[in-house]
């Protein structure tokens, strides 16, 4: 999964549609409603990281062994004892995935959350106050972005992080950026706009104006942008799990995936420990990536007429389809 | 009197709607374009002027379905659709598209794409259509040498007079003109005017121009015809349906416009144009007409020749109407 | 604002970004108390060892005067020695370097191919279960871990098609005499292609999605519709004006996935053995080798900001447009 994808990220176009004032003014109570549960693959999506979130805040009831202990033979195929058959531990893996939805989707949100809330700031005062302070956030922004992501992101993790905290911040902090330029072309949008001038001519301070009128505005395409994060995040996660570089106390999918490997899963045919924790987590993603892809979709509609189809005009004939006049 | 260059008979155009239902866009449109003649379409947005247009071409979309008759030089060119129709394309009949702006590709030099469709259409290749390029670009004056130039190059107005010389590259007969002036401020929208009424004159063109805005026709074209909901609602010679309009909706739109040399802005008339997703009982003018009576909500006007060369479909012109009703 | 401008500031740009990448580099290495060396492991690793290699380095300096070495030193392209093999980083890099070109090169351009091919594609036929199909694919293939991926392929494909499991070279390799060219090119390509496959799946999906709302969008513009009115047929619009404008994005595009495809590139030599930059990395990392990881890593930051330097100057010339 590459980060580069969305389809606000590529920086040229934000400038542009910032510039054209891009109207998009969500009705907020309608919003959720027209945009998530309007979309089938939204509705899809959401159930999807629902369940699993589900799944990881309930793990201790419906795990049916403890992740830590011998409770089988190792590399146990599948059988009604254990329904994802045992690791290289002789550990149920059924519970190991059940647990390990907690790591990977607790490092997941919060990483987002990070990011969301940097990369929104960043974007809220660069493209409220303009000026030097945004050319300068700019700037570094580019630089950041121009700066190979995951590269920085291991290496980081190989000097600093070998607990939860530690990856969550930088995930955060390495992934702003994206955030950061899709914000401020929002905002600066929406500050074009009347009644945000409107307001200060009647003398409203500049915080009143940030927080009543641009944060509204702005706020949904803050979420869409943030629930693509959670995607990226967990993504991530299962980069650094891999390499040795997570948290060693803790399970995730990441670190079941690197078990596997290192437990040469392969060799002993023990495809139970490597297909699941893989498959959780592209099912994962996938279901992020619906959701805030529909959600930036409805955001920015942009989907003109195609004036090149295969099907082309019908003639028909007269008779018959004629209204008697 | 000349063999007309383009006869319309009977043409429809209907769109597919979500639901299994259609917009019945066009209503039975017919009309005919003498050689050299310039002939006004004028109507609100949304009265079907455009997609009439866009199907002499055949540029309509996959969810539309056409039915009648396009005789170019008395063939009839829709006869089998996008297949009998896109030989015409450019080199029989063009267009110049509102929006004029972006009929450019942006990444590609304008000369270029003026040579296009001359190369397309075995017109001209290589030197002798760079050739014609600069020609044409001087003929709507423009500088020859700005045929290398990117479309963002180009103002407003010159971008359009860009469009027009497309629309000449391959020499054809009829040319149709879509709101050629609308976004343009009212000074270069005199010039490129003057322009089209001049390339018509010296090249013997035909031409059918587009429009909402009634001074523009007026200055421009022979004759015109209104189109409301889709249909004809009054067609004849300029003077005369100014003079002696045979349909409320000419008359009130006429009157809306006060001066029609002037550059006032045209008001418009209270009320909405009628949806066009389904069937229609009367004639469709009625709720916003000044002069209805009793036929008027119950059958829908015929269609008559008020004089030569003058028609209008409303129940006013219609004598037996008017006779039974007394 | 003249076009050369734009030139001038974009070279501006990279200038600045290679000095805060090289400082950055510096900043994680080195100005962190005890890490370059406390962490060695290895057999050697003695303290008085350490001792030794922290005094080579200069870690017993001001960290002010530890910069201004480091860069007088990048300077003359000296990037240090390996702390556990004591060999110059600079000469280390260079192997396995090639080897994961080689196979970067092979997996992008096989993602570029299919992804413009089937984004193309799914574009003309919007809507059908074609491109329906071809969507959900990508976005499967986009979501996919990149690791869990390879593992799979090994797993399930490589064994039913002959090829190798890992690592570049086959253990019998030579062992018949002296192998040719033709020989070592056929044993080399037959350990890239997997890792390669993998790294292009992972990309394909990206560059689909990216290629086909490019081309979506650009198929919706007025000047296609012109281009119907003149008589183009489909594929000629395609071609000769779709095209060229969708594929704007996509060099952006590829650029910023740079990123990606080193990570990627990564966990992919990890799995496969393969050794290339990505391995040396991981070793290094598992060693706590920080010089060599140091020389790497800037290495490859430096190679990305050229790429994305190129990629500014082609999309420059691409689009008449540019100004800024």
């Amino acid at each position: 999964m590459s980060h580069a994808t969305t389809s606000t990220d590529l920086a040229r176009d934000d400038d542009k549609s910032a510039e054209a004032g891009i109207e998009t003014t969500p009705d907020r109570r309608g919003f959720v409603r027209t945009t998530i549960l309007g979309q089938k693959q939204a509705l899809i999506g959401l159930i999807i990281v629902l369940v699993f979130v589900l799944i990881a805040i309930f793990a201790p009831l419906l795990a049916p062994y403890s992740p830590t202990e011998k409770t089988g033979g190792i590399y146990e195929a599948p059988s009604s004892a254990h329904w994802l058959g045992t690791d290289d531990g002789g550990v149920d893996m059924l519970s190991l995935m059940i647990y390990g939805s907690r790591v990977s989707l607790e490092v997941g949100f919060a990483a987002a959350i990070v990011a969301m809330v940097i990369g929104g700031s960043v974007g809220v005062v660069s493209g409220f106050f303009g000026g030097g302070v945004d050319v300068l956030l700019m700037r570094i922004t580019d630089i950041f972005l121009v700066i190979p992501d995951i590269p920085l992101v291991i290496v980081v993790a190989a000097i600093f992080g070998r607990n939860l905290l530690n990856i969550i911040l930088i995930i955060g902090i390495i992934y702003w950026t994206s955030t950061a330029r899709l914000i401020r072309a929002q905002v600066k949008s929406v500050r074009e706009r009347v009644y945000v001038k409107r307001a200060r001519s009647i003398g409203a301070g500049n915080n009143r104006l940030v927080f009543k009128h641009v944060l509204p505005q702005v706020a949904p395409l803050l979420i869409a942008n943030t629930v693509l994060m959670i995607a990226l995040a967990v993504f991530l996660e299962t980069y650094i799990a891999f390499l040795g570089l997570g948290d060693p106390s803790t399970i995730s999918w990441g670190k079941l995936i690197e078990n596997s490997f290192l437990g040469n899963a392969v060799l002993n045919n023990a495809w139970w420990a490597v297909v699941p924790p893989g498959l959780a987590v592209t099912v994962v993603i996938l279901a992020c990536t619906m959701v805030g892809q529909s959600m930036e979709d409805a955001l920015n509609p942009r989907l003109k007429v195609g004036h090149l189809a295969v099907r082309r005009f019908r003639m028909r004939p007269l008779h018959g389809k004629l209204e008697s006049e | 009197m000349s063999e007309p260059v383009l006869r319309v008979e009977d043409l429809h155009v209907w769109f597919d709607l979500s639901g299994g239902r259609e917009l019945h866009a066009v209503q039975g449109v017919t009309f005919e374009l003498r050689p050299g003649e310039r002939m006004g379409l004028v109507g609100e947005s949304g009265c079907g002027k455009t997609t009439t247009i866009l199907a002499i071409m055949g540029l309509l979309p996959g969810s539309a379905s056409v039915a009648g008759k396009v005789f170019f030089d008395g063939v009839n060119i829709l006869e089998k659709g996008e297949e009998t129709v896109s030989p015409h394309r450019w080199s029989d009949i063009s267009m110049v598209f509102q929006g004029a702006m972006n009929a450019f590709n942006p990444v590609k030099t304008v000369g270029s794409q003026i040579a296009e469709p001359m190369e397309l259409h075995g017109t001209a290749t290589g030197k002798a259509a760079r050739a014609q390029v600069r020609e044409l670009l001087e003929l709507v004056g423009i500088s020859g040498s700005r045929a290398d130039r990117y479309p963002h190059e180009f103002s407003g107005g010159m971008r359009q007079r860009a469009a027009i010389a497309l629309s000449l590259a391959c020499e054809p007969k009829v040319l149709l003109a879509d709101e050629p002036t609308t976004a343009l401020d009212v000074m270069v929208q005199a010039q490129i005017l003057e322009l089209l009424v001049r390339l018509t004159r010296d090249l013997g063109l035909s031409m059918i121009l587009v429009t909402h805005d009634l001074p523009v026709v007026a200055q421009v074209c022979d004759r015109a015809a209104v189109m409301y909901a889709g249909e004809i609602a009054e067609m004849g010679e300029m003077a005369t349906i100014y003079h002696d309009a045979r349909h409320p909706y000419t008359r009130m739109l006429f009157s809306a416009t006060p001066d029609l040399l002037g550059a006032e802005d045209v008001k418009s008339i209270p009320g909405a144009p009628p949806r066009l997703d389904r069937e229609l009982v009367g004639c469709p003018f009625a709720p916003r007409c000044d002069s209805t009576f009793a036929p008027c909500t119950v059958t829908h006007p015929r269609r008559l020749e008020v004089d030569p060369g003058h028609e209008a479909i409303c129940h006013l012109n219609d004598r037996v109407v008017v006779e039974e009703t007394a | 604002m003249q076009r050369s401008d734009y030139i001038i500031k974009r070279t501006l740009f990279a200038v600045l970004t290679v000095f805060v990448a090289v400082t950055l580099n510096f900043l994680l290495f080195r100005a962190l108390p005890g890490n370059a060396v406390s962490g060695l492991k290895c057999r050697a690793c003695t303290i008085q060892f350490k001792k030794a290699v922290a005094h080579d380095m200069g870690l017993d300096k001001s960290k002010w005067e530890q910069y201004v070495i480091y860069l007088k030193n990048l300077a003359h392209g000296d990037m240090g020695y390996t702390a556990i093999t004591h060999k110059p980083v600079r000469g280390e890099l260079w192997d396995p370097i090639k080897n994961t070109l080689a196979m970067i090169t092979l997996g992008t351009v096989f993602s570029i191919i299919f992804g413009v091919f089937t984004g193309v594609i799914s574009a003309w036929r919007r809507g059908t279960w074609l491109d329906k199909g071809s969507v959900w694919t990508a976005l499967a293939f986009y979501s996919v871990p990149t690791q869990w991926l390879g593992l799979m392929i090994v797993y399930f494909v490589a064994d039913r098609v002959g090829l190798p499991h890992g690592g570049i070279q086959s253990p019998d390799f030579g062992i018949l005499g002296n192998p040719g060219t033709y020989e070592f090119l056929v044993d080399r390509t037959k350990h890239m292609i997997l890792p390669a496959l993998t790294l292009g799946l992972v990309l394909y999906g990206d560059y689909t999605l990216i290629v086909r709302s490019a081309m979506l969008e650009t198929l919706g513009e007025d000047y296609v519709l012109t281009a119907r009115a003149k008589g183009m047929s489909n594929w000629e619009i395609v071609w000769k004006h779709g095209f060229r404008n969708a594929m704007l994005p996509v060099v952006t595009l590829i650029a910023l996935s740079l990123g990606f495809i080193i990570g990627g590139a990564i966990t992919i030599e990890y799995v496969f053995d393969y050794p290339g930059i990505g391995l040396a990395i991981v070793d290094a990392i598992d060693k706590r080798d920080y010089a060599f990881l140091q020389g790497a890593f800037l290495v490859l930051t430096l190679s990305v900001i050229f790429c994305n330097f190129v990629a500014d100057l082609l999309y420059f010339k691409l689009d008449p447009r540019v100004t800024t």
